[in-house]
């Protein structure tokens, strides 16, 4: 049904045709974090959807039109609109499907997990540029960066005495967060939450959940992906297919 | 009734009381442009509020209690509930009160207007740039290009929405269809206005030459009640300008009487 093992598009590529009725299509990478925010929404809520990747390294130039900026995750529908911005594309799903709601209908707790979200906002820039550093052995001042933001949501965890951010099961700022948090693992960064118990456990049950783990990456695969992506490959995207 | 015209507290002020039943409070400071968005909104919906002014340079210590690090604006309900985020309290507003909703129904309206925001924030920090640097006499010919630059993507992508759903309707109509939710005035308008206000008291009205729908818009703004009620005169918020720049710890409270 997802399709979401399909070999990337790139540039000279036909663009696809208009998204069949009762489909929604979202243009992806199979290792981008910001659409795995989106893919994590559409299985929770089990969404009919289909995956288009995209080739990030190699990018198709009709690939513009869905998104100026050029970057997934992009949602388009039947009605040719289109969606992007990860957690823009996240809130979309939310209210224009039925079934299980991941935002709260209460209007402050919905505020809530916004304001949580805010708190989390340094985070991927961080990961970012770890993932650049030439030299991962000197790491200490970005672990303190880290640290000072996890201790952020460790206070909230504290305070909410909840095992999710959003109550006694995961939420919208749950999936939003998660991505990296998957890849904190992945990279054996694990030491990194040390010092925030309640985020370390938050993390243990986050895997156990049924939507993280249809979706949780092979660390082999992302690790390969993660090389090539380094070295600008155009056949970092299509690792391991 | 606002209450917006009040003086500042600061270090050393006792802590304000509960939130009465039936009113939300704002923590918030006149000239604030993040707080200026909030404030539109209180105003739009007509929801009953009173303000709390901040002064920014001498927080009070008991501020840190309603945010965690001091910033504005701030809401706080009769229930003790805080929310911060300008965009996180506007939306909270139009979800928690009943009336005119100013966020339209449509989910893909609304993300449609959360993409315009998105598009629109690297504006704030410019315009803080261009004004720190012309205050300072330093040249700020690259940060105005920068802006325009922002400003003619905004007018690209921001109209290219309401080309795309109305094209016949634009091209008969484009006096009309001024703002960036359609026909009407909606959040997204007021989401981004408080920069534009601004752009003549900072010196750089000249950012919007190259962009005539986004002058169209400003002109049409103008003309909102809303925008009109909470609009600051130009000299007093010179004279806050001239008073901030120098450091002046009352520069917060120029205008008031009393």
């Amino acid at each position: 049904m997802s399709g979401g093992s399909a070999r990337s598009l790139a540039k000279g590529s036909e663009p696809p045709g208009p998204v069949p009725e009762g489909v929604i299509r979202v243009y992806s990478m199979r290792f981008c974090p910001f659409a795995e925010r989106t893919r994590l929404v559409l299985e929770a809520k089990r969404i009919r959807h289909e995956v288009i990747n995209i080739n990030l390294k190699n990018k198709p130039e009709w690939f513009f039109k869905k998104n100026p900026f050029g970057l997934v995750p992009v949602l388009e529908n039947s009605q040719g609109q289109l969606v992007y911005e990860s957690a823009i594309t996240c809130e979309y799903l939310d209210e224009a499907y039925p079934g299980r709601k991941l935002l709260p209908d209460d209007p402050y707790e919905k505020a809530r997990q916004k304001m949580i979200f805010e708190l989390f906002s340094k985070v991927p820039s961080l990961l970012t540029s770890f993932i650049r550093r030439q030299n991962k052995k000197d790491c200490s001042d970005l672990k303190e960066e880290f640290c000072k933001e996890f201790s952020k949501l460790e206070e909230v965890l504290n305070t909410k005495k909840t095992s999710f951010f959003g109550g006694s099961s995961p939420s919208m700022v749950d999936y939003l967060m998660w991505p990296w948090f998957e890849r904190l693992e992945v990279l054996e960064l694990n030491d990194y939450v040390d010092h925030t118990p309640k985020l370390k456990l938050w993390m243990a049950a986050m895997k156990k959940d049924p939507t993280v783990s249809a979706l949780l990456i092979d660390a082999k695969t992302f690790n390969g992906f993660l090389d090539l992506y380094l070295q600008n490959s155009p056949e970092a995207c299509d690792y391991g297919l | 009734m606002s209450g917006d015209d009040t003086r500042t507290l600061g270090k050393g002020s006792c802590p304000p009381g509960p939130v009465p039943e039936g009113m939300i409070r704002i923590y918030s400071m006149r000239f604030c442009p993040y707080s200026h968005r909030t404030r539109l909104v209180l105003k739009a919906k007509g929801i009953r509020h009173e303000v709390i002014n901040i002064n920014l340079r001498n927080k009070p210590d008991w501020y840190y209690t309603k945010h965690p690090l001091g910033q504005i604006p701030v809401l706080e309900n009769s229930q003790c509930q805080l929310i911060y985020e300008s965009a996180v309290a506007c939306e909270y507003l139009d979800d928690a009160y009943p009336g005119r909703k100013l966020f339209p129904h449509d989910p893909y309206e609304r993300a449609r207007q959360k993409m315009l925001l998105e598009l629109f924030c690297k504006v704030p920090p410019l315009t803080k740039e261009c004004l720190v640097a012309l205050r300072c006499g330093r040249n700020c010919a690259d940060l105005k290009a920068a802006l325009r630059q922002e400003f003619c993507n905004l007018e690209e992508i921001g109209m290219w929405f309401l080309f795309h759903r109305t094209l016949r309707r634009l091209i008969l109509d484009y006096q009309n269809s001024a703002f960036f939710g359609g026909d009407c005035i909606s959040m997204i308008d007021y989401l981004l206005w408080p920069w534009f206000e601004r752009l003549d008291v900072y010196g750089i009205a000249d950012c919007v030459n190259h962009t005539p729908a986004l002058r169209i818009w400003m002109a049409a703004m103008k003309r909102d009640p809303t925008v009109c009620s909470l609009f600051v005169d130009k000299n007093i918020f010179l004279g806050f300008l001239n008073l901030y720049f120098q450091n002046h710890p009352n520069a917060f409270d120029f205008g008031l009487h009393c």
